[in-house]
């Protein structure tokens, strides 16, 4: 359909517009993996929009760099053994209800989170306790260094909690009390939610505090279709498209009132080697599969020169993602050649390697988005041109899961979208065969530095030494081959609105919809 | 009538069941667990356990049947498994959405289609009539989504007058009802037309036409009304299919609704919501073909006598 799309719009006459928003409001459509949202409840749900972002605050907030910086909490201090965090709040903060958020406020806001689905973030947690109305203590059952992390989430987001009691399941549906810069009008799960500004708002992130947002309304449109919400932004129906699809870059750059916002990307493209499939069961193999891949050819060629070309396994705003040259995965033909040789295949007439008389045809895994197949079909070519012989099978997104599950792959392309650092535990853990761990690496080492990453640091700066070391290690396994960092885009009319650039914030969303301005 | 009406809802009874069989063994049969849309990265196999066995997935598919079958005939859909809400208050939000583009769709399938047919049928065999069904049937072979891309192009982006998608404001309504509208009227043209030329030859239109009344009084005061027994019966097998034929069309433009709910359900595997949304969706094809031979059987009494 997306295609179809644009060949159809390609024809289309670009012709009059749609009337635009009143003055003071923006309309704005969701990220696709934002839709569906049932709820703004952040104790319980398992999807949230950005909707939640701006209805909520929550003690920290990261920054571009993902660097902690203050949002409800004006500044944190652990202890030396990890045991209890101090954290010195915002005076002056106020619920949309006019209820004050206290130091009490988050002690009787960490139990709402017992037996929900996010228990886990706060699992570490023995206790709150209030020190002054604005300063709070958390006792630790164990040492958290990945707490701020867990209270920078939008699962981390601060309701009131006597409304929160009172409204029960209702909460997050039919009403919201948050702290945050707009307020709940209205909520039409699958359609859309109305904001309206929170006047009271002075304590924003950053370059916007002291302020409420300029706008007054806010609709958060939901469009499942990619080809539907970008003709939306076209005609002038809705002012942003809080992500724009790679297959309409190339539309929106052509249209004189459109922009893009290139934002610090939270994914990565990556190609999963299964380590127990011959040939890969062979270190070597997997070495030149891995050294094979020309990334920036891709970046350029599937993705317009947009992202970067990845070396690791983890996005590269995390320190964790800083490991020694040694260990980072690059483009370097000979280097493919040399390991497939030393394996012992040997390149044939047709180019394609043979060992005992047996060609080196593999299979290539791939999900049915367009960009993927595109993807998959560039690395198909570049595998080939080092001599393996690479079959793509395609299957249907919703699908695929269950395929991984039977562990029969052997290359794979993939995405997933996490900032943290232990996204490795979850896609390497021996415990966590077939799926998620679609490698299907199983090693003893692997897993004692697993665990030192996972719960045997003390503080922030253990955890990112251990989780740098358990990085290294599994590259110098080859499980993997990274290929793409890509980037955030939004789009927007430039006749309407006016973004802030640079934004310093990991994402837009509460930072930049406190700085968005509508032209009169 | 009351008889006939009575042994025609209870033969319903076994086809729902059937129905609901089919329907919860397919999307049973589907590749895909909706645990793994509810697990969050990094939690662990006794999250994936816990969430399982209180979903109840873990219990022998015809328990599971039983106990959501069982539930539903008491009029409990259960509670969504990766949306975290009741079913019936989604569907119960999405439906009136749904209905509203269901039934202004059949209005204008029907509105078209019937004037459609009785053009072409007064003048059967001009090339008024051959152009007339050769349009609306090249129309109805156009799938759903293709028209209504078409239709945004041309009317959305290209002149401006309607907007592209969602459902805001009645304006927003317009393309998806003349998108699925569109896709019955041959079917209801087709009906009308050979209905109404079945009528023209009868004894009492000869007879009409002797006594000298005037032609269009004759088609329309008699011909139609005689014609009017197939097509009713059409429309009200439609009702079903125009519901089905929401689900693209709402994709499509973004609307809120029945067919929007299923298609994000299908992709989440959130099995209680799709088997609803299945089930309903069913429903209306049933009840159409039930409110069809109803009415059928109201107007012909032929039809009542020999089911008797």
């Amino acid at each position: 359909m997306k295609s179809l799309g644009k060949l159809l719009l390609g024809t289309a006459l670009a012709g009059g517009m749609m009337l635009p928003a009143q003055a003071q409001d923006v309309v704005a459509v969701l990220s696709q993996n934002e839709t569906g949202a049932t709820s703004y409840n952040p104790v319980s749900a398992t999807l949230l929009s950005v909707g939640a972002w701006l209805m909520y605050d929550r003690l920290v907030v990261k920054d571009e760099n993902l660097q902690y910086v203050p949002n409800l909490a004006e500044s944190w201090e652990e202890a030396p053994d990890g045991m209890t965090w101090t954290f010195k709040l915002k005076p002056g903060v106020t619920f949309h209800n006019g209820t004050p958020f206290t130091a009490q406020t988050v002690v009787d806001w960490l139990p709402l989170y017992k037996g929900s689905e996010n228990e886990y973030l706060f699992d570490a947690i023995e206790y709150a306790e209030v020190v002054s109305d604005t300063e709070v203590k958390f006792v630790m059952k164990r040492p958290e260094p990945n707490l701020l992390y867990n209270l920078s989430t939008v699962y981390a987001s601060i309701p009131d909690p006597a409304a929160f009691t009172e409204l029960g399941e209702e909460f997050g549906v039919a009403e919201v009390v948050g702290t945050g810069p707009f307020k709940l009008d209205s909520f039409e799960i699958g359609n859309q939610t109305v904001l309206l500004r929170n006047d009271d708002y002075a304590w924003g992130p950053g370059d916007a505090t002291g302020h409420p947002a300029k706008i007054e309304t806010l609709t958060l449109r939901e469009i499942a279709e990619a080809s539907t919400a970008f003709l939306e932004l076209k005609t002038g129906g809705v002012d942003m498209l809080m992500n724009v699809p790679t297959d309409f870059v190339g539309e929106v750059e052509g249209s004189g009132n459109l922009k893009l916002l290139e934002l610090p990307g939270t994914d990565l493209v990556y190609m999963p080697i299964n380590v127990t499939k011959p040939p890969f069961d062979d270190i070597k193999v997997r070495e030149g599969v891995a050294f094979a891949i020309n990334r920036q050819e891709i970046v350029d060629a599937v993705f317009g020169g947009r992202g970067k070309a990845a070396d690791g396994f983890l996005i590269s705003a995390l320190p964790e993602s800083q490991i020694a040259p040694e260990y980072r995965m690059t483009y370097d033909p000979e280097r493919a050649n040399k390991a497939l040789d030393d394996a012992g295949w040997v390149k044939g007439a047709d180019g394609i390697r043979e060992k005992g008389g047996e060609k080196l045809k593999v299979t290539l895994w791939t999900q049915s988005d367009s960009i993927f197949r595109r993807l998959s079909e560039v690395v198909q070519a570049q595998l080939k041109a080092v001599g393996l012989e690479a079959e793509i099978l395609t299957f249907d997104n919703a699908a695929i899961r269950d395929q991984y599950k039977t562990g029969e792959q052997q290359l794979a392309v993939r995405t997933y979208l996490w900032d943290n650092a232990d996204i490795l535990e979850w896609f390497f853990s021996g415990e966590r065969l077939y799926y998620p761990n679609i490698s299907m690496l199983n090693d003893p080492k692997a897993e004692e530095l697993k665990a030192a990453a996972m719960t045997g640091a003390k503080n922030s700066a253990e955890r990112e030494a251990n989780f740098r070391a358990y990085h290294e290690y599994i590259n110098s396994l080859y499980p993997y081959a990274p290929i793409y960092e890509p980037v955030q885009l939004m789009g927007y009319n430039t006749d309407r609105v006016t973004l802030p650039e640079p934004l310093h914030a990991a994402r837009f969303n509460t930072l930049g919809f406190l700085q968005l301005e509508v032209k009169e | 009538m009351l008889g006939f009406a009575i042994r025609r809802i209870l033969m319903l009874v076994p086809v729902f069941l059937a129905v609901s069989v089919i329907i919860f063994l397919m999307i049973h049969m589907l590749p895909g667990d909706p645990i793994d849309n509810l697990l969050r990265i990094g939690a662990g196999p006794d999250q994936r356990a816990a969430l399982t066995e209180k979903y109840g997935l873990d219990r022998p598919l015809y328990e599971q049947y039983l106990y959501w079958i069982g539930n539903v005939v008491q009029g409990d859909f259960g509670n969504a498994i990766v949306q975290r809400r009741p079913v019936a208050s989604l569907i119960g939000q999405a439906l009136p959405y749904s209905l509203t583009l269901g039934g202004l769709a059949l209005l204008v399938s029907t509105v078209l289609g019937v004037t459609v047919g009785i053009i072409a049928a007064s003048f059967k065999g001009s090339w008024l009539d051959q152009g007339l069904m050769g349009g609306v049937l090249f129309g109805s072979m156009l799938p759903n989504f293709w028209i209504g891309l078409l239709l945004i192009l041309v009317f959305s982006v290209s002149l401006g007058w309607t907007p592209v998608s969602g459902a805001r404001g009645w304006e927003s309504l317009i393309l998806p009802v003349v998108t699925i509208g569109l896709g019955g009227t041959a079917l209801v043209a087709r009906v009308t037309r050979v209905a109404m030329i079945d009528a023209q030859g009868r004894d009492f239109v000869m007879l009409l036409h002797a006594k000298g009344v005037h032609p269009a009084v004759i088609q329309l005061r008699h011909v139609l009304r005689h014609a009017l027994i197939p097509v009713v019966t059409i429309l009200a097998l439609r009702i079903g299919w125009i519901m089905g034929g929401a689900v693209t069309v709402e994709v499509v433009f973004a609307r809120p609704g029945l067919g929007s709910l299923l298609i994000k359900s299908l992709n989440q595997h959130d099995y209680p919501v799709v088997q609803a949304s299945l089930l309903i969706l069913a429903m209306a094809v049933l009840l159409g073909t039930l409110l069809g031979d109803l009415l059928q059987a109201a107007m012909d009494p032929r039809i009542r006598d020999n089911l008797k």
